[in-house]
């Protein structure tokens, strides 16, 4: 028996679909998906939709809140949806696309800036009036609502904050007979004496899923009064300031302050870098000892770093809360919103979220205050932080492009490899972030 | 010898010294069992259409636009295409694809016809092998790919602590460029030669012992039966294992981006990688979604110039 002949043309149509199929699930079919996510809810009722910020417990209270709602007047109830982060950016595209989406919504820390920049933003400037009427303006902690004025209105409004902190292991730089950096030169020397005693000086990492080392790069760059835009917002990156600040990253991973193999490390490989004290400083986010469930007391928050000119910062990614004009009513919408800020401190006494509050009232809380720690990052981190705005104030949608892009994690990337040269390093940066940025 | 290779030839071809038998005639179907197969394809065929069309045409629209993945934006014609050609970025993914592809076809191809050659022996415990050699494919990517950064990450993993004993450097596998690239076509190789061995293991079932004892007795050797009974025989579920492990390559996202995430510093950023972050990091659909049809053109074609060897192979 001869095998059933395959036609060319038949085969190359079918090579082609099996082609075709994957490529454009991953690029151009996400419709589908949005159209899924947004699907059931009914009409006359305000789509909340949540990232998990927390533990499962977080999701809990959250959908808890907004079910307990109780509107006043003529304002519709809310519902509650939990939004993953894998693809968080496509679930959100796909829905507003196809007008299944939320009406509100937390999510990315530039995504209200993308979306604004698309026209579909509803702007809280009303909800902002309103705050400033009931007291929750003034309560609000330095610098955390700023950030959100563009020139059509606040795009959106802080409910906690994304502090990049400066951690040490006290026991390791007693053991190393050093004093815990203040500035640049001291924290050079910390990291050599640190790895005379076979521990690493500056805990970073690049690898798969991890960020953090793209965030120190932009940390050292405003640490050092620089920054990767002008005031106005256009990429501003071949500076002295950021040259001055990409050698001395450079320094740090020449001198072996930095582990050559920091580039591939994930967030796990740091963990576990800072549980087998193999690490004695780094910069993380806030409540490190509560990720690595340790309660010894050896990790603790040092003081943000000086610069060499005096600068005295860190970055900070407020999250958010944000609306949307494919709402059923908007004064509807921004009731919600008011009442859901309201009830943030919940989530500090329950302990459920890994940032920290954007209100002043809830930093005095007990159930807060208890930790050292993160009074100490509110003292001296929170009046300083700055975000990836530097040296500008307002975000804008070309900030999304910068915090996931390809141009950032090159950038820092290539300062933990060490192989090229700051102005080289700087220049390819420019150049990666001009190609994608509007 | 010549009469050896001449023997062994009409062995693979089934005819005997006599010569050929009486051929086959083509079958034809009749026009009403015709109609009653197109019948029933149509509505496989209409659903076919449905399900790749629309994104084919949303995505020649997207490709063909300067909007987000909200708004189509402006009609741009072909710049999106030109840029990305003209982006140094595009032809370093496209060569690590080149090679990423190529390792990962021909690497597991290799590793897994040996095992299927070395499983139809009577080793012991062969079945319990058969299982045990399938677990790299069955185990989700996920897992092995967390797996094998916990065998690398650091200086002090296992994998470097063992080049370490051996007298060698321990080396950081996923901080240098090429260390990088190695690893992540090794590890390519490594989830797909099951596949590749089940695939040997189908073809090399349906080639018949008397072959080779018919080899045998006219003096041909094992590697002489490899390559003049062996290889021709299974040649064409070959190509079809090569044309798929190439798609399987050439679109394989997981694997590299769960263990560098195209890093460090681009190194092993393959083509999809690299239409991933463009449209979802960098947000430049347009881009994107051309890198996506540049892919899709040259996976057709190598498809087709593949294609044509499995005609050629066909037993004449």
């Amino acid at each position: 028996m001869t095998p059933t002949p395959i036609t060319r043309r038949g085969f190359i149509g079918t090579a082609a679909a099996a082609a075709v199929l994957p490529i454009l699930a991953a690029c151009g079919s996400s419709k589908s998906s949005g159209s899924a996510s947004g699907g059931g809810a009914p009409s006359g009722v305000i789509k909340f939709w949540d990232m998990p910020w927390g533990v499962q417990s977080y999701s809990d209270a959250s959908k808890k809140i907004t079910d307990t709602y109780v509107p006043t007047g003529q304002h519709l109830k809310a519902s509650w949806q939990g939004i993953q982060w894998n693809n968080f950016y496509q679930t959100f595209a796909s829905a507003i696309a196809s007008k299944t989406g939320p009406a509100v919504s937390t999510g990315g820390g530039f995504q209200a800036y993308q979306f604004a920049d698309q026209g579909a933003i509803a702007m809280a400037d009303n909800v902002v009036a309103t705050m400033k009427t009931n007291g929750m303006y003034d309560d609000l902690l330095p610098g955390v609502l700023d950030g959100f004025k563009t020139k059509d209105g606040y795009v959106a409004l802080p409910w906690q904050t994304d502090m990049r902190v400066l951690w040490y292991r006290k026991s390791v730089f007693d053991k190393a007979g050093v004093a815990v950096p203040t500035d640049w030169p001291s924290m050079l020397a910390a990291g050599k004496a640190l790895k005379k005693i076979g521990v690493i000086g500056f805990c970073t990492g690049s690898g798969a899923g991890n960020f953090l080392a793209n965030h120190w790069a932009v940390s050292m760059l405003i640490n050092n009064g620089g920054g990767v835009w002008t005031p106005e917002g256009q990429v501003d990156v071949v500076t002295d300031r950021n040259l001055e600040a990409v050698e001395f990253m450079l320094e740090l991973v020449s001198a072996g302050v930095i582990d050559p193999g920091a580039v591939g490390f994930t967030t796990d490989n740091m963990d576990s870098q800072w549980k087998g004290s193999k690490t004695g400083y780094g910069l993380y986010g806030a409540y490190l000892p509560q990720r690595l469930s340790d309660t010894s007391g050896d990790i603790l928050v040092a003081g943000p770093l000086t610069g060499p000119h005096g600068d005295k910062t860190t970055l900070q990614f407020v999250n958010n809360i944000m609306m949307y004009k494919n709402t059923p009513d908007q004064a509807s919408s921004e009731a919600f919103v008011l009442y859901y800020l309201q009830q943030l401190k919940t989530y500090w006494q329950q302990a459920l979220v890994g940032g920290l509050p954007v209100f002043k009232s809830i930093t005095q809380l007990p159930e807060f205050t208890k930790d050292a720690n993160a009074v100490k990052i509110v003292a001296e981190y929170s009046p300083i932080a700055k975000t990836f705005a530097a040296r500008g104030t307002a975000s804008t949608a070309n900030t999304a492009v910068l915090d996931g892009g390809q141009a950032l994690n090159k950038f820092a990337q290539s300062i933990l490899t060490g192989k090229t040269d700051a102005k080289t390093i700087l220049n390819d940066f420019a150049t990666g972030l001009k190609s994608s940025v509007k | 010898m010549t009469t050896v290779t001449g023997g062994l030839a009409r062995a693979r071809r089934g005819v005997s010294p006599g010569g050929h038998g009486a051929r086959r005639r083509p079958s034809t179907l009749k026009s009403q069992t015709r109609r009653t197969y197109l019948g029933m394809l149509i509505p496989s065929v209409v659903l076919l259409v449905l399900i790749n069309g629309y994104p084919l045409v949303y995505a020649a629209v997207q490709a063909t636009h300067n909007g987000s993945l909200i708004q189509a934006g402006d009609f741009v014609g072909l710049d999106n295409f030109t840029t990305v050609l003209t982006s140094a970025a595009f032809w370093r993914a496209a060569r690590f694809t080149l090679i990423f592809t190529l390792v990962g076809v021909f690497g597991s191809w290799a590793i897994g016809l040996a095992l299927a050659l070395l499983l139809r022996t009577n080793i012991p415990g062969r079945g319990l092998f058969k299982v045990l050699l399938l677990l790299p494919w069955v185990v989700p990517i996920v897992v092995s790919s967390t797996a094998w950064n916990w065998l690398v990450a650091t200086a002090d993993s296992p994998v470097p602590r063992l080049f370490e004993a051996l007298g060698f450097a321990r080396p950081l596998f996923l901080a240098d460029p090429v260390l990088a690239g190695v690893l992540v076509c090794v590890f390519k190789v490594w989830i797909s030669f099951p596949f590749m061995m089940m695939m040997a293991a189908g073809a090399l079932a349906s080639v018949d012992d008397t072959l080779y004892e018919a080899a045998s007795i006219d003096g041909a050797s094992r590697s002489q039966q490899f390559v003049q009974i062996t290889l021709p025989l299974i040649a064409r579920p070959t190509y079809i294992s090569w044309i798929l492990m190439t798609v399987f390559c050439v679109n394989d996202f997981p694997t590299i981006y769960l263990l560098t995430t195209g890093g460090p510093v681009d190194a092993t950023t393959s083509l999809v990688v690299f239409a991933y972050r463009t449209v979802f990091q960098d947000f430049q659909t347009g881009p994107g979604v051309a890198v996506a049809f540049l892919m899709t053109v040259t996976l057709v074609f190598v498809s087709v110039t593949l294609y044509r060897q499995i005609r050629r192979a066909h037993v004449e």
